[in-house]
């Protein structure tokens, strides 16, 4: 689904992504790598496989979007350095020419060198870009004149109907001071959020993203 | 060996005599039996003495014996007995300790469970006492200890309390499994006298009760049924006039002031409600309709302090209170001797538990039970009817035993490596040999096994799950002290959310109250707890701080209990008294009290005979309504309801909201449904019901919600304890996430296919859904078209706990229900 926000154009991917085509920029957040080799090592029997399927989905949006730069807008990695990420690192070598930005969140906590170590560009607290400003929480953005756009939140909108009917999905929000971003890995939970009067979700729903 | 000859059985009855009394003789029996080294059940009417029946056989074996508790400290256990409530077990303590010393025999009893310090505790690690009393997670609790496998060598008997009550739970579960364990290692030791025991009441299955404690055919195995009769005395408290009853369940306070007379001329009475959250507003209602009663009555559940709790049951035994509020905790066969009368508030759902509460009065033997029963809505009184007459004609309930619950045998080996370790073959061995897990496959159990080693994958290559790792000596444990700490604080098989402990800003502990029901409070607010109304300051350390309120009236916490279901024979009767009301054709008085609404649904609608299914579509503005009334229970009318809903939304897309209750069920849908005589026998034929069936569950929410609990047992979810939380925020995730993870990447997780089977086998027991099915089949369908809800249908319509099912495109569904709420808005 296609929207236009600040003058721009928008592309609002099912696979929990957003395009801007414009810049060839790819923005995702709340990747969340590692999560589940963390849990593993703490003994809680999460399936590995879960992060080579977030980094499988993540490789087919930059084949179709063939973006220059995928900013990742904080939360890139759950805790500390473990096996997942030792899979991140060689899954990266196949897009030698993309840039990968990392706009810190509060779980981004690996030492600076080894970021370098993965050539992730660092930025904290933002990065801003044309009308917007990329950063992990929004009430924490100081840049006045720019629209925030966030994550951090993971999410989500229930859908209520006649007849007591109620469905629950991840989903962009676009209210009239800022953003969110739905949380990329699939081992999140969801945030209910409630729209106000101007404000825009999108939920993202198997088969495409629809406005609610 | 005769018993009689002995010189332990001498001084028991010389014991006796003194004392002014005679064993009866299923006792005398018991005792026999035990010294010849059967193991076995006993069956007897609450009241009659049957700890006695085990417990002084016990002590007439060890009279018997030349040399007395001349062991080492760490060998003295001698007898293991398991209580299903903690309540119980200080009772039970209390008249052993007092026997042992009148017979002058120098055995020390022990108490062991949640409430039991720490320092008690460790003492008790030094050295055991003969007798413990314990829960089953305790037990599991001390097999999770260091050096505890030698501590069973001279144990001869393990007594399984309230077996009933233990039988149809996963709690069952884990005494089979330590019982297992217990076996084996004394089996290590060439120790082969242990006998295992249970007591129990009348329940249905009784010789499936043994099999499941003692499964070993080979063994020497009896029953005892005692042929005593208690009498039991039920009357229901009938309103003067039936429009005062609302339709739907509620707190039945309309009628309280009826109760007034009887507590006032009993000397003692026990008034049972279902719910925690309903027992505080009862109590508060009571004193305010009654304010003489102040500080005469008491209000007893499972989230009041310990402390608190003790003093009203010491205050019980002593006639100090005139009434008690309880839940389920004052339940099983605490022997209160001044308590006279018993008051059941809400349909019990089931005639075991009815007369168990029941028992609870006049409980010395020939004495006589008395029981009220209190209606909380309009219908209840027909069920009312339907339990006396169950009751009459002993049509009791069985209690079905858990198998293949992987769930809580991930976490007993768990338990086990943080104790003295485990090897795998012997454990195999001896769970092979348990009721619960006799099917269990090579390839099962392969699978458990890989999924506590190596987190439930076979990929090597980038595995860095820790947990139960093989040590030097062979044995499979748990090295790291953390897990190892988690994992105590989660041992059992009891979810709830996660509590919160209740305490004065002055000091004092009140209660516990779920963390829900905290984060939605405000600091000013007042709430009800234990009888009290209180004002919430604030939540420190996990402690919720209060202050004593001055108002007079708060909101309840709810504490979320499961509903209970109607069981599948209280539903037979139930029909049966359908037919009955109307006719005329009985003589109870509850179903002349609620004759006239039946008088109401018969000409809004229709009232269903038995050999009749009765379909009303309702049309109103939230949507077109379909109810039906199998009276099958509540679990089976939820799998019934997902499996209709999904066989009529093959006809055409459609999308449903599900609710039900124990009478019937509803399906509501924004369009029209489609439904007359020949669509209503082909959605409940019994044709292709297992793949429909199938089908019908996976797009419901019902294996997601079996999974909540099966998450939290099998310890993928950490629920923290009260007090004892460990905030972790990087390992924090819930039950419903896992459930989609391993739907979406681990399809064959053992804990995934239980989830489904908890449903399809212990929810729904597909023979009975299918009997349901063929008596539809057999009736005539009468669908009616109400003007607005009947008697019938206004419950259902208001419960709140729903499902969906749908078959539409899913974008589809949300652009209509888009456009629905626009025109609302």
């Amino acid at each position: 689904m296609t929207i236009t926000s600040h003058g721009e154009e928008l592309i609002l991917d099912k696979e929990r992504a957003l395009y801007l085509p414009q810049h060839q920029l790819l923005a995702i957040s709340d990747l969340h790598l590692g999560k589940s080799a963390h849990f593993r090592s703490a003994g809680v029997q999460v399936p590995s496989t879960i992060a080579q399927n977030d980094l499988q989905r993540l490789g087919l949006l930059i084949e179709r979007y063939k973006p220059k730069t995928l900013l990742i807008n904080g939360d890139m990695f759950h805790h500390g350095l473990n096996t997942d990420i030792d899979e991140f690192a060689a899954w990266k070598k196949q897009f030698r020419e993309l840039t990968f930005l990392l706009v810190k969140g509060n779980h981004d906590r690996l030492a600076n060198a080894d970021y370098a170590s993965m050539q992730i560009e660092i930025h904290e607290p933002s990065f801003c870009l044309g009308p917007f400003c990329f950063i992990h929480d929004a009430p924490k953005c100081t840049e006045e004149e720019l629209y925030p756009i966030s994550g951090h939140i993971h999410p989500g909108v229930t859908v209520v109907g006649k007849a007591k009917q109620r469905l629950k999905f991840p989903c962009f929000f676009f209210g009239k001071e800022y953003a969110v971003l739905p949380a990329f890995s699939t081992f999140t939970g969801l945030y209910n959020i409630y729209p106000k009067i101007n404000e825009q979700i999108f939920a993202v729903t198997p088969n495409k993203v629809v406005e609610v | 060996m005769d018993q009689t000859k002995t010189k332990g059985y001498k001084k028991i009855k010389q014991w006796l005599k003194a004392n002014g009394r005679k064993p009866f003789k299923f006792q005398e029996d018991a005792w026999q039996n035990y010294l010849n080294g059967y193991s076995g059940l006993v069956n007897a009417p609450t009241g009659f003495g049957k700890t006695f029946s085990l417990f002084l056989a016990i002590a007439i074996e060890a009279l018997n014996a030349s040399e007395l508790s001349n062991k080492k400290a760490k060998d003295r256990l001698q007898l293991i007995w398991i209580t299903p409530l903690r309540s119980l077990a200080k009772d039970i303590a209390r008249a052993m300790r007092e026997t042992l010393t009148e017979l002058e025999l120098d055995w020390h009893v022990g108490v062991r469970n949640g409430d039991t310090s720490q320092a008690e505790k460790v003492q008790q690690k030094k050295s055991m006492p003969e007798i413990l009393l314990i829960t089953p997670e305790s037990l599991h609790l001390l097999l999770a200890q260091k050096g505890s496998s030698t501590l069973f060598k001279n144990l001869k008997c393990i007594v399984a309390d309230e077996w009933h009550e233990l039988l149809g739970s996963k709690r069952g579960v884990l005494v089979e499994l330590a019982i297992s364990r217990i076996k084996g290692l004394q089996k290590l030791e060439k120790n082969q006298f242990l006998r295992v025991w249970g007591i129990s009441a009348t329940i249905g299955n009784i010789e499936e009760a043994l099999d499941v404690l003692e499964p070993d055919e080979t063994a020497k195995r009896i029953i005892i049924k005692a042929d005593l009769e208690k009498k039991i005395i039920i009357k229901s408290i009938l309103p003067d006039d039936i429009e005062t009853l609302p339709w739907a369940g509620h707190l039945g306070l309309k009628l309280a002031y009826k109760l007034l007379p009887i507590i006032e001329k009993s000397k003692t009475t026990l008034i049972f409600i279902n719910t925690r959250g309903q027992s505080e507003m009862w109590y508060q209602h009571l004193l305010n309709i009654e304010p003489e009663l102040a500080g005469r009555i008491a209000i007893h559940h499972g989230s009041i302090d310990f402390e608190l709790r003790n003093w009203i049951e010491d205050a019980l035994h002593t006639g100090q209170l005139k009434a008690v509020i309880a839940t389920s905790s004052l339940d099983l066969g605490v022997d209160f001797k001044p308590v006279d009368t018993v008051v059941q508030v809400g349909s019990p759902k089931g005639v075991a538990r009815f007369l168990q509460r029941a028992g609870r009065s006049g409980h010395s033997p020939h004495e006589v039970s008395k029981i009220y029963f209190l209606p909380t809505h309009a219908l209840e009184l027909v069920e009312a009817a339907a339990i006396k007459e169950a009751a009459k004609t002993n049509n009791i309930e069985s209690r079905e035993p858990f198998i293949m619950v992987f769930d809580t045998l991930v976490q007993y080996l768990v338990t086990l490596a943080i104790g003295d370790g485990f090897d795998d073959k012997i454990v195999y061995e001896e769970i092979k040999n348990t009721h619960a897990f006799k099917l269990i496959l090579p390839e099962e159990w392969s699978w458990v096994m890989q999924f506590i080693t190596s987190g439930g994958d076979s990929l090597g290559a980038y595995n860095e799950f820790k947990k139960v790792i093989k040590d030097e000596d062979g044995l499979w444990k748990v090295k790291s002290r953390q897990l190892a700490m988690r994992h105590r604080l989660h041992i059992g098989t009891i979810v709830s959310d996660a509590m919160l402990k209740v305490k004065f800003l002055s000091g004092g502990y009140i209660g516990m109250v779920e963390e829900y029901f905290v984060t939605r409070l405000k600091a000013g607010d007042n709430f009800r707890l234990a009888g009290r109304v209180l004002e919430f300051v604030h939540v420190k350390d996990m402690t919720v701080i209060v202050r004593v309120s001055k108002q007079k009236n708060a909101i309840s916490p709810s504490w979320n209990g499961g509903r209970l279901p109607l069981s599948s024979n209280l539903g037979s009767v139930l029909r049966k008294k359908y037919n009955e009301a109307l006719d005329k054709t009985h003589n109870d008085e509850e179903l002349d009290s609620v004759y006239p609404l039946f008088l109401l649904q018969e000409k809004r609608s229709h009232v269903p005979r038995n050999d009749e299914l009765l379909i009303e579509l309702i049309n109103n503005k939230e949507g077109f309504h379909l109810f039906a009334y199998p009276f099958e229970g509540r679990l089976v009318h939820e799998v019934l309801a997902a499996l209709v809903a999904y066989r009529l939304s093959k006809l055409l897309p459609i999308s449903f909201s599900i609710a039900m209750n124990d009478y019937g069920f509803e399906l509501l849908s924004e369009t029209e449904i489609p439904m007359d005589e020949s669509i209503a026998y082909e959605v409940f034929s019994p044709k292709n019901l297992t793949e429909d069936i199938t089908l019908s569950i996976n797009s419901t929410e019902m294996a997601r919600r079996k999974f909540r609990d099966i998450a939290c047992i099998s310890g993928l979810v950490f629920q923290g304890y009260p007090g004892k939380y460990v905030a972790n925020k990087h390992l924090q995730s819930s039950a419903g996430l896992f459930f989609n993870v391993f739907s979406d990447y681990d399809k064959h997780n053992l804990l995934l296919r239980q989830a489904y089977d908890e449903v399809f086998y212990q929810q729904l027991e597909e023979p009975r859904l299918a009997a349901a099915l063929e008596r539809i089949q057999n009736s005539e369908v009468i669908i009616t078209h109400p003007q607005s809800f009947t008697p019938l249908s206004f419950p259902i319509k208001v419960d709140s706990l729903r499902e969906n099912m749908s078959s539409e495109e899913l974008e589809q569904r949300i652009a209509r229900m888009k456009a629905e709420s626009e025109k609302f808005k």
